[in-house]
């Protein structure tokens, strides 16, 4: 079963109808997802090119404070995650062009005008730290 | 109760078919029964026998005639629904946040109404709102800490919407935090449970929007749609729900999660209910420049009575049966249901076929590099500057590190630091371009599909709803639910979920959903084929166990 289910998760170039016969139960085993550390027919290869996650690193870059154990907890997940991600280097995507979105329509821009927001009252009292006309911040240090 | 409900099958309205234009009075067939026109359930086991009447079709248009019939007043209404609130609220726990003038806006309705005004097409329609779709009047903390407290200085337009047609929002409900999870047990504040079995979750994200409208909280809510959080939570909980064509309607004042592939969509107890509360809400928006300026038609003028129905209703409607949503991965009883389905179909005069969407299943990672990717990016906005809850710091980076890391729950944590890493210098041609690339390869499979079929048929989740606690610790295992629903945000496209089935599990069965999924901007067509679908479907009344067993005052 976990085997069926690492198939669908783990997609393939050579179409879905190549599916081995699958014994065992029909319940789902969607619960039961790759166990990656098992390796269990998944190919890491290509994801292995890139360097692992930084976890404290990429937290930095996300101006997240992650606590250090924290940082032990989410970094086998993030591991996990980004290797299935890798299963799309193995696909065929040669003179395929990205899609930013579905493009349902064509351009539609409005004049660059600016409008003033009706209810700017309701916006600043929202403000944590105010002092007219400043939105107060702490001191910004340079780093590196 | 008039002589008429005892014959369901007669309609008010003697075969008279008036349509007017787009707002304002609209008349449709409708069956009245019962349930239909008093908002109280009747207690109605899951297993009652199978009944040869159409189930109620729209709870929209029974309270409309109610409300001009004299026959209700609007408080009396508002009472009932507020009452249902407050005794299941505690098995159920949808809402995060119940307003304190329902009953103010529903003297202001009767006021109206003595005065012979005319009436929007959702007067007396109580609606419950996802909680990251900002309401000025009422908190709106997108299920996170962070936003816990925050009054948005204005509404979004789908509520705009809803407010000038005469719907009086009855409270927030509860999601996974900024729409991240399957589940509503993502949420920072209170875990929503399923109304068919306490014990399990009610899908995600859009959680209490489905669960308040499973448990007769609500007629109907606004939800949104990222990878599936209204179709997943509406086949877990037995309700209709709606996810609509990409650009159909204005995103503004949803909060963003990913903005290539949010939606708002809509939840009801039955089919015409949810395409006339997407009526009120879709258009063009000058504040969304993703939506389209393409006229909507009155999505429910083809959802006529049941009585009506020719013998083949659907005939020659081309379905067709995705091949790879019915393989080995999913749940014996939910490919059973989805089998019925498609015979039920092919009664009503449909050729139903097997089709195969190549790329298929590349949709699920190529979804989730965009999804987090773009998430990352959205979520920089909350800094605790500007609004939001602050976490004070000496230094600029600190205050912003510790207000997000106070602010946001571990899934949301995980999710920005992953597309933080799939959008990392050097990374992106490796994953968020491929992601895109993949993103057209489904366009394009959908779009043959499409074209040698009307609509295409799959279940909206591999498997019925889990246990509280399930899936907690596993990501990946989450993730796999969704396989089949985010395809259908890469590709833009409306589909539809209903109820079809009752499968054993929980305290007394667990519904099934069918996923109708059509071409672009069609949500007529799968409103119709939904309509007819419910209406002639034999057996299942989706009511879940907690309508009958909590115990009702008279109205």
């Amino acid at each position: 079963m976990g085997s069926r289910v690492l198939v669908l998760l783990r997609g393939s170039t050579l179409g879905l109808g190549q599916y081995g016969n699958c014994p065992g139960r029909s319940r789902s085993a969607f619960s039961q997802v790759l166990n990656l550390k098992r390796g269990r027919g998944f190919s890491a290869s290509a994801s292995a090119s890139l360097p692992p996650p930084d976890v404290a690193r990429l937290a930095e870059t996300a101006r997240i404070s992650l606590a250090p154990n924290e940082v032990e907890e989410f970094e086998p997940k993030i591991r996990q995650v980004i290797e299935w991600f890798g299963q799309l280097q193995s696909v065929d995507l040669e003179s395929v062009e990205p899609a930013i979105r579905a493009d349902n329509e064509g351009e539609n821009l409005r004049d660059d005008l600016p409008e003033t927001f009706e209810n700017r009252e309701a916006l600043l009292s929202a403000v944590p730290s105010f002092e007219a006309p400043y939105i107060k911040v702490p001191k910004v240090l340079n780093k590196e | 109760m008039l002589s008429t409900l005892q014959n369901p099958r007669l309609s008010l309205l003697h075969h008279h078919h008036h349509r007017f234009p787009l707002k304002g009075h609209r008349h449709l067939h409708i069956t009245p029964s019962a349930r239909a026109s008093h908002p109280l359930p009747q207690p109605t086991a899951t297993q009652s026998p199978p009944s040869t009447s159409p189930p109620p079709s729209s709870t929209i248009l029974s309270i409309r005639h109610s409300l001009l019939s004299r026959r209700q007043t609007a408080v009396q209404l508002a009472e009932s629904y507020l009452a249902r609130i407050q005794q299941t609220e505690p098995h159920i726990r949808s809402f995060l946040h119940i307003s304190n003038s329902v009953i103010k806006e529903a003297e202001e309705l009767d006021r109206k109404i003595e005065r012979n005004e005319e009436l929007g097409p959702l007067a007396g329609v109580f609606v419950g709102v996802k909680d990251n779709i900002c309401t000025a009047n009422m908190p709106s903390t997108g299920g996170s800490k962070v936003l816990e407290g925050y009054r948005p200085p204005f509404d979004a337009t789908a509520v705009r919407r809803v407010k000038e047609c005469g719907g009086i929002i009855v409270g927030k409900t509860n999601l996974d935090e900024f729409g991240m999870g399957s589940t509503t047990e993502g949420s920072a504040f209170q875990v929503t449970a399923n109304p068919w079995d306490v014990s399990r979750v009610p899908g995600g994200s859009s959680g209490g929007s489905a669960a308040a409208v499973s448990a007769g909280q609500c007629v109907v809510s606004l939800g949104s749609d990222t990878g599936g959080s209204v179709r997943q939570p509406a086949s877990f909980c037995g309700v209709v729900g709606i996810k609509p064509t990409y650009g159909r309607v204005s995103r503004y004042g949803l909060m963003a999660y990913a903005s290539s592939l949010d939606a708002i969509g809509c939840f009801g107890s039955s089919v015409v209910d949810t395409g006339i509360l997407l009526h009120a809400i879709s258009g063009h928006d000058q504040l969304d420049a993703t939506t389209s300026k393409r006229e909507v038609p009155d999505f429910t003028s083809q959802c006529t009575s049941a009585s009506f129905f020719e013998s083949k209703p659907l005939k020659g409607l081309r379905v067709g049966v995705i091949r790879e949503t019915l393989d080995d991965g999913v749940d014996g009883a939910i490919k059973s249901s989805i089998y019925e389905a498609a015979a039920h179909l092919e009664e009503l005069g449909c050729n139903v076929t097997e089709v195969s969407l190549p790329s298929f299943s590349l949709g699920l990672p190529a979804y989730y590099i965009l999804a987090l990717s773009e998430s990352s990016s959205n979520l920089s906005r909350y800094d605790g500057i500007r609004y939001g809850n602050q976490i004070g710091a000496d230094e600029l980076n600190s205050l912003y590190g510790d207000s997000r890391a106070k602010g946001f729950g571990s899934e949301v944590k995980l999710r920005i630091l992953m597309g933080t890493y799939a959008l990392s210098a050097g990374y992106y041609d490796a994953y968020y371009k491929r992601a895109q690339q993949v993103r057209t390869l489904i366009q394009r499979s959908f779009k043959d599909a499409l074209d040698k079929n009307d609509i295409l048929i799959s279940p909206a989740a591999p498997s019925t709803a889990y246990s509280i606690g399930e899936k907690k610790n596993d990501p990946l295992a989450m993730y796999a639910g969704d396989i089949m629903t985010v395809n259908v945000n890469l590709a833009g496209l409306p589909a539809l979920v209903l109820p079809c089935g009752v499968v054993e599990g929980g305290s007394n069965g667990l519904p099934v959903g069918l996923q109708i999924i059509g071409a672009a901007f069609d949500e007529a067509k799968l409103l119709k084929v939904g309509h007819i679908f419910e209406q002639t479907l034999q057996g299942h009344r989706f009511v879940p166990p907690l309508m009958a067993d909590v115990a009702l005052k008279g109205s």
